[in-house]
């Protein structure tokens, strides 16, 4: 029988995973770039609000054992997206700070599900910190040796600011929803979110816009020169099954559809045509492929 | 009090002790408070620095991580929620205890166990003290 409410979670299918499309626009259109891979407590308590599970994982100190269990139960609960579409998984600065073995048994994971480093993202999320120290740096390091790509959460917020910046030297700069909500009538929201964007360009990476809920902030972020967005505004984080399951691989690998008719009868056909419709909306131009 | 504007309040209990959790759970959610439980500090801590609370009750004979004291929490609650009123409880009352909880900015000090109507009224007093007093004017520890 579990002692404490930190043993109680970390049975197995206490946590819950859903999956949130990136969705991202080149010249040829719009895809599904990456899912990222969010982790809830158990449904009917307060864990199930991640705010609250993870500022108690962090109070607790238990980053890294927390990240550990998250990391096999999203690679259990992603099985049906088949290995070829990219996830995006979260991290704890303290974890790779703490954790001198956590990349190995990242990598193994990985492995072990069938899926090639290439088509995971590593997210990595703080706020306190203690990654100033050699293990984050040499954890990284490892992390990219592996040959995963790796995304700052939460830019410009708390700890992920320039010092953290220049640590991670990220390849996917993801703006916090405090930035870009609100951002169409908001200059300076605005023009910080355009700083960001210039930044992530002088990098080589790539800025992600999050928390999208209405189509005139897309439409600002678009205007900017964001060309990979996600919020609920295109898509609701849902189970693997609800996006789609083995379908979606196939749609990742395609583009997004053009018109609304386009997508019918299909399980991931309400996402699909939200987004294509929030999309068209923003940017019509971009929109169409 | 009526039960809407109970609804306004939400009340967290801090205990780790289930049967007290759930007793007080049930019986202040009877009278339409939302009320959140928790039975570790941390817990409790997660939840006071993301949702606001007009009251907290709280055994502070809890013990969290590293050996920090139950008592710590009282200073927690004041500087996350702007306003907060404290019950504090405990099964076994000392008066240094009581000093000590009352410097730290508790509003009431009660001891276990307490009839539940008897810490309905303590609750409805305070939760009128809190509607008392406008919003960003609580007091800080």
């Amino acid at each position: 029988m579990p002692e404490t409410l930190l043993d109680r979670l970390l049975l197995p299918g206490a946590f819950r995973v859903v999956f949130q499309p990136i969705l991202s626009y080149d010249q040829r259109g719009w895809q599904i770039h990456a899912l990222e891979a969010l982790v809830r407590g158990p449904r009917g308590t307060h864990m199930e609000y991640p705010e609250v599970l993870f500022e108690y994982v962090r109070r607790k100190s238990a980053e890294a054992v927390v990240d550990r269990h998250c990391v096999a139960e999203v690679m259990k609960a992603a099985r049906p997206l088949g290995s070829q579409i990219t996830l995006s998984i979260n991290v704890h600065a303290a974890t790779l700070e703490q954790d001198a073995t956590f990349p190995d048994f990242f990598r193994a994971q990985v492995q072990e599900a069938g899926r090639v480093p290439a088509r995971v993202i590593v997210e990595i999320v703080e706020h306190a910190a203690p990654w100033a120290g050699a293990g984050f740096a040499r954890a990284l390091e490892a992390m990219r040796a592996h040959g995963f790509a790796i995304a700052l959460d939460d830019v410009g917020l708390g700890h992920s600011n320039f010092r953290m910046i220049l640590e991670c030297r990220p390849e996917y700069f993801k703006l916090d929803a405090f930035l870009v909500r609100g951002s169409h009538n908001d200059y300076y929201r605005r023009a910080v979110v355009r700083s960001i964007v210039e930044l992530a360009a002088s990098f080589g990476g790539t800025a992600v816009a999050e928390g999208l809920d209405n189509v005139e902030d897309l439409r600002i972020v678009l205007d900017e020169g964001v060309r990979s967005v996600q919020g609920y505004l295109l898509a609701r984080p849902a189970p693997a099954d609800v996006l789609g399951g083995s379908e979606l691989m196939m749609r990742a690998a395609t583009r997004l559809p053009t018109a609304f008719d386009d997508v019918r009868f299909t399980p991931s056909g309400d996402w699909l045509r939200q987004a294509t419709q929030a999309l068209s909306q923003a940017a019509p131009l971009a929109a169409a492929s | 009090m009526s039960p809407l504007r109970a609804a306004e309040h939400r009340i967290l209990i801090v205990d780790d002790e289930q049967p007290v959790r759930d007793a007080v759970s049930e019986y202040l959610g009877a009278y339409g408070f939302t009320v959140d439980a928790a039975e570790e500090l941390e817990e409790a801590e997660a939840l006071l620095a993301t949702t606001h609370y007009s009251l907290m009750i709280a055994d502070v004979r809890l013990t969290g991580l590293h050996g920090r004291e139950g008592l710590e929490l009282l200073r927690f609650a004041r500087r996350h929620c702007a306003g907060i009123r404290v019950i504090v409880m405990t099964a076994h009352a000392a008066g240094d205890l009581e000093r000590e909880a009352r410097r730290r900015g508790a509003d009431a000090f009660v001891e276990k166990p307490l009839p539940l109507a008897d810490l309905l009224f303590e609750v409805h007093g305070l939760i009128d003290a809190v509607d008392r007093v406008p919003a960003g004017e609580g007091q800080d520890a």
